[in-house]
């Protein structure tokens, strides 16, 4: 599964790079270092809303903040690999 | 001369003696015509305010009547004639270096009092061999010299020559060691600020930080031209795209794209990806770089500017975040390395188009403040002695 943090302009000044760091870290707290990529991308085109976009495969989830990142992490992304 | 393959590129800096707010050494550039180039850095007497007035009118005076072809023996005369008379000291004029390039070649160096100019010339220190004139006086030295390509040359405040004198060393450098150090520090790409920084920081350290002499260093080189060309922001017309991408991609030189939107459609005018940097964050105030085959740097748009701004504003004050940003690889310092040491000439390709997601927004990114940003960053470039032009699409 690979994981886009945005880091446009727009989503780097709302937070991506501590995104990423929650990200990676998690990552690594699940063991799951094998199954996911971490990669940045440009504008997802969902600038307009608060926090920050993140693509999982095909699905964009908006407004990732460090608040409701943990449940973001487990709907959006653990479900899926263990799904 | 515009047309010329090479410039003659300028850089200096400076250090007021611990606790002045203004420097004793003053740096006045001139260019006459676009063939000429003149240069003089003066040192008044004493530190302080009274230094000041000295250095500024002695410097100012001896460019415009340099730049007017008058001789050198009516020059000193005229400013030992106007010049207040200081009263501690019963003179009245500062010390002083001129340095004049015409064609990028022809050098001509007068030298009173300051530490003796000399120049780097393959990569060698160099002595120059100068004539004594007594004008007024006053031990005028003088040189004419043909100069090379990448022929680099220094001239400095008897601060650089002291620095260090009761702090670090007990009787300060002196030239010797100041050019064993140029010596090593020398490479060709080294722009003239970063070969004027590297010295004056130098100095610093040797006096503490806490300079006990106005510190002034300049550098002149000969260097050859290069050109680098920025696009920045989508056209207004989206059916300009093509239009401004191969005008954008027909100039010569390095080809920088800033913005994410704008790699976008430079990926897709290309028909290549846009790879983001596996490292991602290099600064985390700075978003990850890019990659598109074909296009030399690819940077996230109005953040990295807006850092790129900041370290210009600070390059042409103390430059005291060069170490910071000449090295680095996050976007902002890639750029800021190409255009402050690598140009000589910019094209910006500024695209006008209003990114919707933006305005409006909370995070203060928007239309005007995008335009101001770029006027901002040219001008800066521009008072960096860079060849600067903008279109707008």
């Amino acid at each position: 599964m690979t994981v886009f943090v945005c880091v446009g302009s727009s989503c780097h000044l709302k937070g991506s790079y501590e995104v990423i760091e929650l990200l990676t870290k998690r990552v690594k707290e699940e063991h799951l270092e094998n199954q996911i990529e971490l990669k940045g991308t440009f504008c997802l085109g969902k600038c307009g809303v608060a926090g920050v976009s993140i693509k999982v495969d095909d699905e964009i989830i908006t407004g990732v903040t460090p608040k409701n990142f943990d449940d973001v992490f487990n709907n959006h992304i653990l479900t899926k690999i263990k799904g | 001369m515009i047309n010329s393959r090479y410039v003659t590129e300028i850089g200096y800096l400076s250090f007021n003696h611990v606790g002045e707010e203004l420097c004793g050494d003053h740096i006045e550039i001139t260019s006459p015509d676009e063939s000429t180039k003149i240069l003089v850095l003066a040192d008044g007497l004493g530190s302080g305010v009274k230094a000041n007035i000295l250095s500024t009118l002695t410097s100012k005076m001896l460019s415009s009547m340099i730049a007017g072809d008058i001789s050198i023996q009516e020059c000193i005369k005229c400013i030992a004639n106007t010049l207040p008379v200081c009263k501690v000291r019963k003179v009245a004029y500062s010390t002083f270096s001129i340095i004049k390039i015409k064609d990028n070649r022809y050098v001509d160096i007068y030298n009173f009092d300051n530490p003796e100019p000399f120049v780097i010339h393959n990569g060698k220190v160099m002595d120059l061999i100068y004539e004594t004139t007594i004008i007024d006086n006053k031990n005028i030295h003088h040189t004419k010299y043909e100069a090379s390509p990448y022929d680099t040359f220094f001239l400095m405040s008897d601060g650089v020559k002291y620095a260090g004198v009761g702090e670090t060393l007990n009787f300060g450098w002196d030239m010797p060691q100041i050019k064993d150090f140029l010596g090593l520090i020398y490479r060709q790409e080294a722009s003239s600020k970063a070969l004027a920084t590297e010295l004056a920081n130098r100095c610093n350290e040797l006096y503490n930080f806490r300079p006990g002499d106005d510190t002034t260093v300049a550098v002149v080189r000969i260097r050859e031209r290069k050109q680098v060309n920025v696009l920045i922001g989508p056209p207004t017309n989206k059916e300009d795209d093509e239009m401004m991408l191969s005008l954008f991609f027909a100039k010569e030189g390095t080809h920088i794209v800033s913005g994410g939107t704008t790699g976008t459609i430079v990926a897709r005018y290309l028909k290549k990806d846009v790879v983001l940097d596996s490292s991602g964050y290099l600064d985390k105030d700075v978003p990850p770089i890019a990659f598109i085959e074909g296009v030399d740097l690819v940077t996230e748009g109005i953040i990295t500017i807006t850092k790129v701004l900041e370290y210009a504003n600070n390059y042409l004050d103390k430059n005291s975040e060069y170490m910071n940003w000449y090295y680095a690889q996050d976007g902002a310092s890639l750029i800021a390395q190409q255009l402050f040491e690598n140009a000589t000439d910019i094209n910006f390709f500024v695209g006008c188009a209003m990114n919707n997601a933006h305005q409006g927004e909370e995070t203060g990114i928007n239309f005007t403040t995008k335009m101001h940003l770029i006027d901002d960053l040219a001008d800066k470039l521009k008072m960096m002695g860079k060849n600067v032009r903008i279109s707008y699409f």
